[in-house]
């Protein structure tokens, strides 16, 4: 059974690498708009005309 | 739809982007299709205006959809049908010329190098996803243009650009070609921006909440007694582990606590941050003292989970709303810049820059920004803003002018006599009112209630100690101390008031009613006297209506169009209602067009004389007019040639079930009535509040102020029902500021609740459920305190073990969490007050 | 618009030039494309493996009497074909496409891309080759032995890099919620993979790992709780919350409960691994607790589940519509279903019924044909027509695909169940006369083969579907024209222009500590790893029961064939304390006793009976009889012959390498044992070959592989036999069921 120390602190480990990643998250204002993010997926491939772009390809 | 979006997109924007998402899917034919603008939506007259199958309402709109072809940007009408912002105001060259004014880029301005800068602008137009992607693409229609990043809920878009490039003024051009014109207000240039959410407390959730699963796998073996981690090396290396989980669990994330209490301490007075603390600290030495003692495994676990809770409950108290700023003072209602006259050359500078004695241009609906003479030509104004007097008034050459007033009609000419600080309006914010932090926000029912619960704990906590000391046990003496603090630890009762209150905010906030802040509702459960403003409270400039009276022959319903054609190139308040009534919009070519403010227009069409104006001055111009029987409001007339044909009468009516709300509110609450205005109506509103309600007119700002501090004198607690500036003060002073808004999100006083003028009927039920909300935070304690007896009882015995703890702390917490959410949400259904259908 | 405003536009377009701080760039479809197509043709592949595998289980004869198709060896083959081919291509697929365009960069290195593309498929073709070959670690979704492990590894680390690579060029602040819960996967698959194949290797192709018995237990199931969570599970939760919104073109319901819902589930998936495994050692009382921490897992997962199903309210008419839409919403619900499930399983008075049974089986299938494979199809079905830039060939032809999947899945899962409890509830029932009521197993298998009938009906259906979506991709591919290099522009994410404004600046400061608390905390963490693993391992070896000795030489060899094999696929070795199997199997098993198991060989399935203490049971005649043909001994059996045991001949030259590899590993093999091996492996030969003798089998061959295993077999759990009663209590704090 004693492995499940090492298992516990290999999780602790990452999970502490999380932790480190949430703080630098919402210290550099990640989450501060939590609304807009949402809708920029939806035309982060809406194409903008180019020479050799079809302008019939749309995603609607 | 663009209401809609007003409405309620600063609670739940999603809501609304569905609805987008549906538009999205339409082809952009069915937006050009029935001649509706294929850009902004709106009605097309006639087909001047078109490219290929696609029909504009005006040039600007054709404009923008050409400029974003051009640039390939056209898919943006493939995002959502018609997303276009119709083009209003063309800006001049000069508009935005004071924003590269060193001195005003400095205080707007996010970041700059000289090579780079960033600045966040305000654009009210932005209102769906078309416009986040336009926006944020607009690199595309300039070079100097980089990285722009919108922020949907604030209606913000960060843009940075190089100077070298692009103009800060140039920027602004830009945006307002396309439709999204920049907002800037004094305000905004002195740095009075909602704050950002607190990232703060976000940390400290996550840490503990972190802290918090992690001792509770570590703590699993112990709950369990398994066997298999009895040996001593698992028990010491999971007992460090935790005490080192919880070591920023205490410093970090509870540090708000501790703070608190000692405040609450060195200020003699018992609120919940102290048995908090007390429990935390109990909690971490019981704890330290049996893992190094290698006794038992401690509370860490609750430790860490009661912190969580806690600071969750706080994250749901501290909602704000991005888009609604509460404490709004009149610098949000002055224009950043105005036209400067100097040897005769016109300058757009920031009002900042003004000075007394500084001569400056306001055009038709331009406000006065500070206490001035009139110069050069003939003024209108408009003070229903600062006064609340309804009627506009005219000023001649060399009148005083006070700030706040709005122009209408020509353009004038007018010099300050008094720098913008130190005007008519501004001296209202000088008053006391808006100075002092009052006292009574720390008068909660949470803290009247700790303070007896914190007196209560202590004592059952010291003489369970004494007990078993006496009785010779003093080890278990100790523990049954700390035990009960432990246990007693006000984790649900601190969560109570948050989620009852928080819930009943959010409902309220999805219905476009918004709250500052949690504790107003427990003030309005408290409150005895309503004091309501008249003007565009009471009654609404968008419910008053006009009634015509046709004079012997009358008018033939060409003539009607003729007058409504005339009524349109007038800047008079009322001639809009007048087009209404006459119904009519084909084009004339008048003649000797001449419109005299304060008086009415009059133009020559076929050789036929056409006059609209006011009694006196038809009078002046030597026509006969008659009477219009009961007419109380004010009348205009409309006259062919030497005969007057027809007279409008404006009525200001009530709002809708007006006379219900006072109805039900007047033997509840004293009532009262302040207005502006002139007595008129005073038999009128004496009937509706009663005999015995206190009806004051031609009140100043200062009067209604000083009226409220009175009322408060008497020791009542007073909500004042108001809009504009001139019951700014009024809102200030009264315990709940009850602000009336015609559209969520547009200028409102200082105010405690934001209040859409279609709910001002159901004032009552908001009262009622204020009540309500209070009672369920009662009822939530009375739940708490059956756990902590539960807990205590225990723990005064003195045999509290970790899994007891584990399992009590969460399940007092949560249901108290739960009933507390639950019985908000029923009491804001059965008083009606949900979220409107979308 | 009109082609003449279109000549004006792009006339105009270039009359403004773009902005030097504007870059333009190509996203790379080419890799994407590459990805698309191995995982709809490993789709097909794995889950026709899966169905042979089905059919076997009710008509042992489709192996061809060839080792190369059969059951123990070709499971193994289905999962892995299934989670690492289908899944995991799928997942690349979804993440390549995804990543670059959250970004607004293209992938980091395209050399990385190809090194993960090619590398992956050779990953999967050396398994599609080894695993039928025999050459299998045994442990579960683990099976590769440790070459492909390496490569494994090296091709992970070259994905991971271009991912954060690709992150760390992007040009948009934000890092949208899809892309942490890629990183997640990255991060944590790495380790997982990382400690649980750590082995020591005897030749080319075998190796043993480094734990023994209940510990190397526990770290497999660490690993296959952790690689459900981290490789089906967050990486398919990415590509959700991105391609879910756009194929209902609506934004996520709550974007905020998205990220609740990933840092919810960071932080308690991450020891739901070891927290689960203490399950298994539970006293009955803490039940109740258990479930409660169960709960806790069950919470961000529906929050999940239902901001997924939410986003579609007011879209049901697209649902009706759009195939994609569809395969979606079942795809989210399977995902609510089966992470419901799962905690209730863990829950223990339900796992003493379902273990061992084919509820499991039924529980990992609605994850695996439910929440993957539908968001899988879904996925294909989105991204062709955008890859190929025309519309999809016959949205019909996926309707079709649609309903036939569904049926199909319903077609395996139910009656999966009903063979699980079924199965469960036999094996338990006694007589009221305190006898088990059936106490011959195949009286349970016989029952169940209607119901693996019925369940290879549904893999058809499903098999069926994939086929017809692959002929829609091939067509709808062949109508339109690829854009390998789709031309983007963006800004550069100027450093200076998003940073924080100076107003929150000293926010900064304060942050200083914590996170220097935390990296300080991972090295500290580190360095204690490094410092105990060694030690725990050794002295963990050191047996606890002092009848347990070393497997013989010729057992050793019996023990490596019968995971050659794949016997554990069938055949527990693990007698839980329940009456019900101590009466049906014997005594049951101690943590003592797997002190030199190399790996361990629990199972988890018993599609035969459990054999940890088969040794002595039957004679070595009876053994010999039923390895050439089980029906001659178990009258409708549906074990297959494995004759070639017969055929081939043992290869002993082996045995001295493997023994000095479990040496390495603390198995306390002398100098002259390993020495001795072939003497005593023809001693124990002969006398077994004189056993079958007594059993009327003469001439039967001493040196084929048959009589290896029958060695094993024979070994299995006599060790204790003579054990007494206080020696058992001693012993009894460490078992496991």
């Amino acid at each position: 059974m004693s492995v499940i120390v090492i298992l516990i602190l290999i999780s602790l480990t990452v999970a502490l690498l999380f932790l480190a990643g949430f703080i630098w998250a919402v210290k550099s204002g990640q989450f501060e708009d939590t609304c807009t993010p949402a809708m920029r997926v939806l035309t982060d491939d809406a194409p903008v005309k180019e020479p050799n772009l079809d302008p019939k390809h749309t995603k609607t | 739809m663009r209401g809609t979006v007003d409405n309620s997109i600063a609670e739940a924007p999603d809501r609304i982007l569905a609805s987008e998402g549906i538009a999205a899917g339409l082809s952009s034919t069915d937006a050009a299709g029935a001649g509706r603008c294929f850009h902004c939506g709106e009605p097309c007259r006639g087909h001047e205006f078109t490219r290929a199958d696609k029909v504009f309402c005006c040039r600007g709109c054709q404009a923008v959809h050409d400029i974003l072809s051009a640039s390939g940007l056209d898919q943006f009408y493939r995002l959502a049908s018609a997303p276009g912002v119709r083009v209003r105001n063309e800006s001049g060259s000069n508009t935005w010329a004071y924003l590269d004014d060193p001195a005003v880029q400095k205080r707007l301005l996010d970041f700059t190098d000289g090579k780079l800068s960033l600045v966040t602008l305000k654009v009210p137009g932005i209102h769906c996803i078309a416009c986040v992607w336009l926006l944020e693409n607009l690199f595309r229609l300039h070079p100097g243009i980089g990285t722009s990043q919108v922020n949907f809920p604030r209606r913000e878009v960060a843009v940075s650009f190089a100077p070298a490039k692009i103009a800060f003024s140039e920027v602004a051009a830009l945006l307002t070609s396309i439709g999204y014109e920049p907002q800037f207000t004094l305000a905004e240039l002195d740095k009075l921006r909602p704050g950002s959410t607190n990232r703060r407390l976000w940390l400290q959730v996550g840490v503990a909440g972190f802290a918090f699963g992690n001792i509770m796998l570590l703590s699993i073996p112990v709950y369990l007694g398994l066997d298999s981690f009895s040996a001593p090396l698992f028990k010491a290396l999971f007992g460090y582990a935790s005490l080192a989980l919880a070591v920023p669990v205490l410093c970090y994330c509870a540090s708000d606590y501790w703070h608190a209490a000692r405040l609450a301490v060195r200020q003699r007075m018992l609120t919940l941050d102290v048995p908090i603390a007390l429990g935390l600290a109990a909690l971490y030495v019981q704890s330290a003292v049996e893992i190094v003692s290698g006794r038992g495994a401690g509370y860490l676990d609750s430790l860490a989970g009661l912190v969580f809770f806690l600071l969750c409950g706080r994250i749901f108290q501290q909602k704000t709303f991005a888009r609604i700023a509460f404490d709004r003072d009149y610098r949000c209602f002055f224009p950043l810049s105005v036209l400067r006259k100097r040897a005769d050359e016109e300058r757009s500078v920031a009002l900042s820059e003004l000075r007394s004695g500084d001569r400056i241009v306001l055009r038709n609906g331009e406000l006065i920004p500070a206490d001035s003479e009139l110069i050069h030509g003939s003024a209108l104004i408009d003070y229903s803003f600062v006064t609340g007097e309804s009627e506009p008034v005219a000023r001649a050459k060399g009148d005083r002018l006070y700030a706040g007033g709005k122009q209408l009609g020509e353009m004038i000419e007018v010099e300050m006599v008094k720098d913008v600080s130190q005007g008519y309006l501004a001296s209202l914010w000088d008053h006391a009112a808006f100075g002092k932090q009052s006292r009574r926000d720390l008068e909660t029912v949470t803290n009247r209630y700790s303070r007896r619960f914190t007196g209560a704990v202590m004592a059952i906590a010291l003489s369970a100690g004494v007990f078993w000391c006496l009785s010779g046990q003093a080890a278990r003496g100790l523990k049954a101390f700390t035990s009960v603090l432990i246990v007693a630890c006000p984790c649900a009762l601190a969560l109570a008031a948050p989620f009852a209150l928080g819930t009943t905010q959010r409902w309220l906030a999805r219905r476009g009613i918004f709250l500052k802040n949690t504790l107003v509702l427990e003030r309005l459960a408290n409150v005895d006297t309503i004091v309501f403003d008249k003007t565009g409270t009471l009654t609404s400039g968008g419910a008053s209506r006009v009634n015509l009276h046709p004079f012997d022959s009358g008018l033939s319903d060409a003539d009607k169009s003729r007058f409504a054609a005339l009524a349109r190139h007038s800047t008079h308040p009322h001639s809009a209602r007048i087009q209404e009534v006459l119904a009519g919009n084909d084009q004339f070519q008048f003649s000797g067009f001449n419109e005299v403010p304060g008086g009415g227009v009059e133009a020559n069409l076929d050789g036929r004389s056409f006059r609209l104006g006011s009694a006196n001055w038809l009078r002046r111009r030597g026509l006969a007019v008659p009477e219009i029987p009961g007419a109380n409001g004010s009348a205009s007339y409309a006259a062919i040639d030497s005969k007057v044909r027809a007279g409008f009468v404006l009525h200001t009516a009530l709002r809708p079930r007006t006379e219900h709300l006072l109805g039900e509110l007047s033997p509840k609450y004293d009532l009262a009535l302040l207005s502006g205005d002139n007595e008129k109506e005073r038999e009128k509103f004496r009937r509706l509040f009663g005999s015995d309600a206190r009806l004051r007119f031609n009140q100043s700002p200062f009067e209604k102020l000083a009226f409220v501090e009175k009322l408060q004198g008497d020791g009542r607690t007073v909500m004042m029902v108001g809009d504009g500036l001139n019951d700014a003060g009024a809102l200030k002073q009264s315990d709940v500021g009850v602000a009336v808004v015609e559209q969520v999100g547009t200028f409102s006083p200082a105010s405690d609740i934001i209040l859409p003028a279609r709910d001002v009927p159901r004032l009552a039920r908001l009262l009622e459920l204020a009540r309500r909300s209070v009672r369920v935070v009662r009822v939530s304690f009375g739940i708490s305190a059956v756990y902590n007896l539960a807990g205590i009882t225990i723990a005064a015995g003195g045999m509290l073990s970790p899994v007891v703890c584990a399992v009590l702390m969460p399940l007092s917490s949560i249901s108290v969490v739960l009933f507390a959410c639950g019985s908000s949400s029923r009491a804001v259904k059965k008083t009606g007050l949900n979220p409107l259908p979308d | 618009m009109s082609s003449a405003g279109l000549a004006r536009g792009s006339a105009l377009a270039e009359s403004r030039r773009t902005p030097a701080s504007v870059e333009t760039f190509k996203y790379d479809n080419h890799v994407v494309r590459a990805f698309a197509f191995a995982t709809a043709i490993w789709g097909l592949v794995g889950t026709s493996v899966g169905l042979l595998a089905a059919c076997q289980l009710f008509w042992p004869g489709l192996n061809l009497d060839t080792p190369f198709t059969t059951f123990g060896r070709i499971r193994p083959l289905h999962t892995n074909a299934v989670i690492f081919a289908f899944v995991g291509n799928g997942m690349f697929c979804g993440i390549y496409y995804s990543l670059q365009r959250l970004c607004k960069a293209r992938m980091f290195s395209d050399a990385l891309s190809w090194l993960n593309f090619w590398g992956w498929q050779a990953i999967i073709v050396s398994a599609a080759i080894t695993l039928p070959l025999g050459f299998t670690t045994s442990k579960e979704y683990a099976e590769l032995e440790w070459p492909v492990d390496i490569a494994i590894a090296v091709v992970w680390v070259a994905f991971t890099v271009n991912l954060l690579g690709t992150i760390l060029r992007r040009r948009e602040k934000h890092m949208y919620v899809a892309i942490w819960f890629y990183i997640a996967t990255a991060i944590t698959v790495a380790m997982l993979h990382i400690f649980n194949s750590l082995e020591i290797p005897a030749s080319l192709f075998k190796s043993y790992s480094a734990y023994a018995g209940v510990q190397d237990a526990l770290v497999q199931w660490w690993y296959g709780h952790n690689a459900v969570a981290f490789f089906l599970t967050t990486p398919y939760l990415g590509l959700m919350y991105y391609y879910l919104p756009k194929a209902a073109n609506r934004p996520v319901f709550s974007y905020r409960l998205s990220i609740i819902h990933f840092w919810g589930l960071i932080f308690i998936y991450i020891w739901a691994g070891p927290h689960h495994l203490l399950y298994t050692a539970l006293p009955d009382w803490a039940q109740s607790l258990g479930m409660v921490f169960s709960v806790m897992l069950v919470a961000p997962s529906w929050g999940g589940m239902l901001n997924g199903l939410l986003t579609l309210r007011g879209a049901w008419d697209k649902v009706r519509q759009e195939p994609m839409l569809k395969f979606m919403v079942v795809a989210v619900t399977a995902y609510g279903m089966a992470t419901l499930e799962g905690p209730t399983l863990a829950v223990k008075s339900v796992n003493a019924l379902s273990h061992y049974t084919d509820w499991t089986i039924a529980h990992v299938h609605t994850g695996a044909l439910g929440w993957n494979g539908f968001l899988t199809f879904s996925l294909l079905y989105w991204l062709f027509p955008r890859l190929y830039n025309t519309k999809l060939w016959s949205t019909k032809l996926a309707n079709y695909h649609f309903w036939i999947a569904l049926l199909g899945m319903m077609f395996y899962v139910v009656p999966l169940y009903t063979s699980g409890v079924t199965a469960g509830l036999m094996w338990k029932e006694f007589t009221p006369d305190g006898f088990l009521r059936y106490p011959n197993f195949l009286e349970t298998t016989i029952r169940l083969i209607p119901m693996y009938e019925l369940r290879a009906i549904g893999g058809t259906l499903y098999v069926t579907g994939i086929m017809l979506m692959l002929v829609n991709l091939y067509k709808t591919a062949k109508a339109g024209r690829f854009i390998g290099d789709q031309q983007a522009q963006a800004p550069a994410l100027n450093a200076a222009a998003t940073k924080e404004s100076p107003r929150l600046g000293h926010r900064w400061l304060e942050g200083v500590p914590v996170t220097f608390t935390i990296l300080s905390g991972v090295a500290v963490l580190i360095g204690g790893l490094i410092e105990i693993v060694p030690m725990f391992l050794i002295k963990e070896n050191v047996p606890s029961i002092a009848s347990v000795k070393p497997y013989t030489p010729l057992e050793l060899l019996g023990r490596d064939l019968y995971i050659r094999e794949g016997c554990v696929g069938c055949h527990s070795q693990m007698v839980r304390p329940f009456r019900s199997e101590t009466e049906r199997y014997g005594e049951y098993s101690k943590a003592g006793e797997f002190v030199y198991d190399h790996p361990f060989l629990w199972g988890s399935k018993r599609t035969g009976p459990d054999l940890h203490r088969e040794g002595g049971k039957y004679p070595d005649a009876w053994h010999f009889n039923h390895l050439e043909n089980p029906r001659s001994t178990s009258p409708g059996s549906i074990m297959p012959n494995y004759a070639w045991l017969l055929a081939r001949k043992l290869d002993t030259g082996v045995a001295g390498d493997r023994m000095r590899a479990l040496r390495k590993v603390g198995v306390p093999y002398k100098d002259d044992d390993v020495a001795n091996a072939q003497k005593s492996i023809q001693e124990q030969s002969k006398k077994i070959v004189a056993n079958l003798a007594v059993g009327s089998i003469t001439n039967a061959p001493a040196d084929r592989e048959v009589i290896a295993i029958i060695a094993f077999l024979q070994r299995l759990g006599t060790d204790i036999k003579a054990l007494t009663a206080p020696a058992t209590n001693a012993v009894r704090t460490a078992q496991l069921p």
